[in-house]
């Protein structure tokens, strides 16, 4: 199985986000994460590709990320008031897309900062 | 905000002699604080690394974080509010009352030898955590001691900075000042962004009842919110993005397994200092990526007829 | 397709002065003719070049810490309201970015320039740029206090500094190179200044700011940018500052130059309670050296917050006003600092101030070389430019606006002795052709066979502010954007950029120095491309 390696990769676990970790993945997990610390090391190696998850679920039951997604946007929609809250540990673009979309349901954007 | 002077990591690496810690436990919340930003490292400035800074530690409790410090001021519980505000005349040479100074739990030969210290700093820093901002007092607490590096300069250079946790949630405040103007609690009901802690913030709107639906991503909020707010996230119909099917997926009707930050998902995040990185992901994902989901569960809600009524949209005269 | 006919065109690149003539359009340009395309009617209109805003400050580390700081100033605007194709935001001082786009184009602002941005958060700079509708975007990268720049021109290594700020340059993706207060900011990071050009800096034996400011504007000459250097002087807003002003402009000896937002540099007095104005002796240099352009920096009287890389600057209002104040050191490159402030007619030094915006703006003989511009947010917002125009315009208006100042405040200005009005013609000079020029953009600030069809349309009016401030129709890019003030189309605009040529082997040099300065990973600290939205790679130019 042939190793990758990631220099520079950015650990997004703490607020410090350094970004000088030099990760070794074979095709399937994270097998080494260099310069890390205790708590960066543990959250690179918590990680494979397996499917651990259903893609997705709707009332308990697994489905397809297309019928979640349709069922997710009838929810919001119908809502007159929904929350969109959390953004910690998603990207800067997740967030902007977010955002966009809790101006769009009427709706409120929030994060952690607020606790 | 009442005003942060503050600056980034790699300025204190390379001038800070002085570092106080308040309220935070690095060692082990943020272990490379020490060893790669703030007290170890080798600066332009203080060549000589640790050996040239001092380290003061104020907590309530001896943590790992003791064992770093060349001082540790014990405070007692709840009285940081308090202590703050006898720093902050000390460094004015204000007369303090002894009986107060008893109370925070330190002596007045601790503080004076504190505010002394700092002084003679060439620079000064200040990191809090969340022992100082999240416990009595809260946002006032983070206004002292920010208030306090601010009036530290009239002295020498002083800066102060917020220990924040959580992955990117400075990048959310980030992303959502220059979008809506307001870092987080905004409430777009009326059209545009208003901001009203207290009111719009998470916590107050599910207790009191006030949300019709959530969609909750990058957060567990199942697991760690008070118990009114997680029944009333139970109640209303709630969305889950997250790589893992967590405490929150389990009380929603939806949940959707998404790629995980920086692991399998590109993009970007901002360290505490608010410095952009750009995430590097090692591996592929069978899932889809949240910034992907969101935008295609935006999409979805894009082609329901819309609440807003259609038209052009106004530059009106600013007042 | 479009043909505008009809209007009275202004167009100073051309010497078009208000000829009633057609203006085609065609795939985003000007054409000489189109066939069979929609009309607009111009009749009885004004037809200019879209704006162009030479120095402003729009987007990235420091407007952003001003909206945290300025929540209560966003509640009391105008709010944007969302629409079914337009986002939502908030106006006022620090507008969110998709106001400001709205903002700038529902002026007739087509074009705008970043002023001030660090290597380390450009790419902060630019996801927010990327979210300014409309309007195209260039960006200055600040260097005047890089202290591997400042280490290379303290061992006179003039060659390999200038292949640094090209090798800078690209990797902050910006148009042009800023210096702020230079050697001032560095200074600061121990809680100093650099008020004496010829004093070596603090922590330096040979660095003084008179050095970093001539080799900045050699490299910018000799590298070719179409932008000359933008240069924020040292002791900005202090009294008697018309020396370090003059001292500067001397020291440069013929170089080109931008001087950037004049208005702050241009005092007399010795302290608080003597200041005074010397816009005329600095208009009068300027009149006279060629080498230069400026844009005012012009304030208006009402709240607004201050925003400047100039850190012991804001130290120093922070200690005037006792109001909030943010500060924010970028490691190695650059300072940040926040006070929220209001113009009081009433006060002394704010009424020289206003009054030295105006003079250098009337006093400067030549409109190609001087802009208009607040330093948006310093002195005033740039949605306030129509007051400015009506300023200018009219004399009366003037007259009036000073009727209320003391005879102590009249006496340290020189704006009652001055007669000249501006035309429109002087007005698109300043506002389109003349920025445009200075920032070395060919296709922007005229409607020539061949520019970028950007293009704004005024109702004749007798209210110069209302004419100004609402223009019946904008086009940018050949596109209808703004109509009567509504919001008609919200393209993307373009980031422009130059890319002027390096060494490749000067990342061997820079790659040691920065993992011992910095705490980020020298791989990372480039602006990647696809951050740039719509990117124009603008040609360097020969500088002879």
């Amino acid at each position: 199985m042939s190793l990758t390696i990631v220099d520079n990769a950015t650990c997004a676990f703490c607020g410090c986000v350094c970004d000088d970790i030099e990760v070794h993945a074979d095709e399937h997990k994270i097998v080494a994460a260099k310069r890390a610390c205790i708590l960066g090391k543990a959250w690179f190696l918590n990680h494979t590709t397996d499917k651990h998850y259903p893609d997705a679920l709707v009332d308990g039951r697994e489905t397809t990320v297309d019928e979640a997604v349709q069922v997710a946007a009838d929810l919001l929609d119908r809502a007159d008031m929904p929350l969109v809250y959390g953004m910690s540990n998603i990207t800067c673009e997740a967030q902007r897309e977010a955002v966009a979309l809790a101006e769009r349901l009427g709706g409120v954007a929030d994060s952690h900062t607020s606790l | 905000m009442g005003g942060k002077v503050s600056c980034t990591l790699g300025e204190v690496k390379n001038r800070a002699d002085f570092v106080l810690y308040w309220g935070g436990n690095p060692a082990e919340c943020h272990p490379r604080h020490f060893t790669k930003y703030a007290l170890m490292p080798k600066g332009r400035f203080v060549p000589r690394g640790r050996k040239d800074r001092t380290m003061v530690l104020v907590d309530i409790r001896e943590t790992k974080s003791v064992k770093a410090a060349d001082i540790f001021l014990q405070i007692r519980p709840g009285k940081d509010f308090e202590a703050l505000s006898i720093l902050r005349a000390l460094v004015k040479g204000q007369h303090v009352d002894e009986k107060q100074v008893a109370e925070t739990g330190l002596t007045l030969e601790q503080l004076t030898d504190l505010v002394d210290r700092m002084k003679r700093a060439k620079f000064g820093v200040m990191f809090f955590g969340m022992g100082l901002s999240m416990t009595r007092g809260k946002h006032m607490n983070s206004a002292s001691i920010l208030t306090l590096a601010a009036e530290l300069n009239a002295y020498t250079k002083f800066v102060a900075m917020p220990m924040r946790g959580h992955g990117n949630v400075t990048g959310a405040d980030v992303v959502m000042r220059w979008t809506t103007g307001y870092p987080f609690g905004v409430n777009f009901s009326r059209g545009y962004p208003r901001y009203n802690p207290g009111e719009f913030s998470t916590v107050d709107l599910l207790v009191r009842g006030d949300v019709d639906a959530a969609l909750i991503l990058g957060a567990d909020p199942g697991a760690t919110m008070p118990q009114p707010a997680i029944d009333h996230l139970a109640r209303i119909p709630t969305v889950v993005l997250d790589p893992k099917v967590t405490h929150t997926s389990r009380l929603a009707r939806v949940h959707i397994t998404t790629a995980v930050t920086g692991i399998s998902a590109p993009g970007t995040g901002y360290r505490m200092d608010e410095i952009p990185l750009p995430l590097r992901p090692a591996l592929r994902s069978p899932y889809p990526t949240d910034e992907d989901v969101v935008r295609r569960i935006h999409q979805a809600v894009a082609e329901k007829p819309d609440w807003m009524a259609a038209g052009g949209q106004t530059t009106t005269t600013q007042i | 397709m479009l043909r505008i006919v009809g209007g009275q065109v202004y167009d100073p690149a051309h010497g078009i002065d208000g000829v009633v003539q057609d203006v085609c359009i065609q795939d985003g340009r000007i054409v000489e003719n189109v066939d069979a395309a929609p009309t607009i009617d111009a009749s009885g209109m004004i037809v200019f070049p879209g704006g162009v805003d030479v120095h402003t400050h729009v987007a990235g580390g420091s407007i952003n810490f001003a909206r945290a700081m300025t929540p209560e100033d966003h509640r009391r605007t105008t709010a944007f309201i969302r629409s079914q194709t337009n986002r939502a935001g908030v106006g006022g001082m620090t507008p969110t970015t998709f106001a400001t786009g709205y903002l700038y184009a529902g002026m007739g602002w087509t074009t705008v320039n970043e002023a001030a941005v660090p290597i380390l958060s450009a790419k902060h700079t630019h996801e927010e740029l990327r979210d300014i509708p409309i309007v195209d975007k260039s960006c200055c990268v600040l260097l005047a206090n890089n202290e591997i720049l400042l280490d290379l021109l303290e061992a006179g290594e003039m060659e390999r500094a200038r292949e640094v700020v090209a090798w800078q340059i690209w990797a902050s993706k910006a148009y042009g190179v800023k210096a702020v207060n230079p050697g001032g900011v560095a200074a600061w990071k121990y809680g100093k200044n650099a008020e004496q050009l010829s004093e070596p800096v603090d922590g330096y034996h040979k660095v003084t700011p008179a050095k970093i400011v001539a080799g900045l504007a050699q490299i910018v000459d000799d590298l070719g940018l179409p932008h000359p250097l933008h240069l924020h002087c040292n002791n900005l807003g202090v009294p008697g500052n018309l020396t370090t002003t003059l001292e500067t402009m001397q020291n440069l000896d013929g170089r080109r130059a931008h001087m950037a937002h004049l208005q702050y540099h241009a005092y007399g007095g010795d302290d608080w309670s003597t200041m005074r104005s010397e816009a005329p002796q600095l208009a009068d240099y300027m009149n006279a050296h060629r080498n230069f352009t400026t844009d005012a920096g012009a304030v208006l009287f009402g709240d607004t917050v201050t925003i400047t890389a100039d850190g012991p600057w804001q130290h120093l209002l922070y200690k005037l006003t006792g109001r909030k104040w943010g500060n924010l050191d970028v490691e190695n490159e650059t300072g940040c600092g926040i006070v929220p402030y209001t113009y009081r007619p009433t006060n002394l030094v704010n009424a020289v101030q206003w009054a030295v915006g105006l003079e250098l703006l009337l006093l400067i003989d030549d409109p190609w070389r001087v802009f208009l511009t607040t330093d948006h947010p310093n002195g005033a917002c740039f949605w306030r430019y129509p007051e400015i125009i009506q300023l200018l315009m009219c004399r009366d208006f003037r007259r009036d606006c000073m009727a209320g100042q003391s005879d102590k405040a009249l006496s340290r200005i020189h704006l009652p002795d001055i007669d000249r009005e501006y035309t429109l013609y002087e007005i698109a000079t300043i506002t389109s052709a003349g920025p445009a020029r200075a920032l070395g953009l060919p296709r922007k600030g005229h409607l020539g066979v061949g520019a970028d069809a950007d293009v704004v349309i005024y109702d004749q009016d007798d209210d110069v502010a209302r004419m100004f401030g609402h223009p019946r129709y904008v086009i940018k890019g050949g596109e209808i954007v703004i109509e009567d003030g509504d919001i008609r189309a919200t393209p993307e605009g373009r980031g422009l950029l130059v890319r002027p040529p390096h060494d490749e082997q000067i990342e061997a040099f820079l790659r040691p120095l920065f993992e011992d300065y910095y705490t980020m990973s020298f791989d990372n600290y480039s602006v990647e491309m696809e951050r740039i939205q719509q990117p124009e790679i603008c040609d360097c130019i020969d500088t002879e």
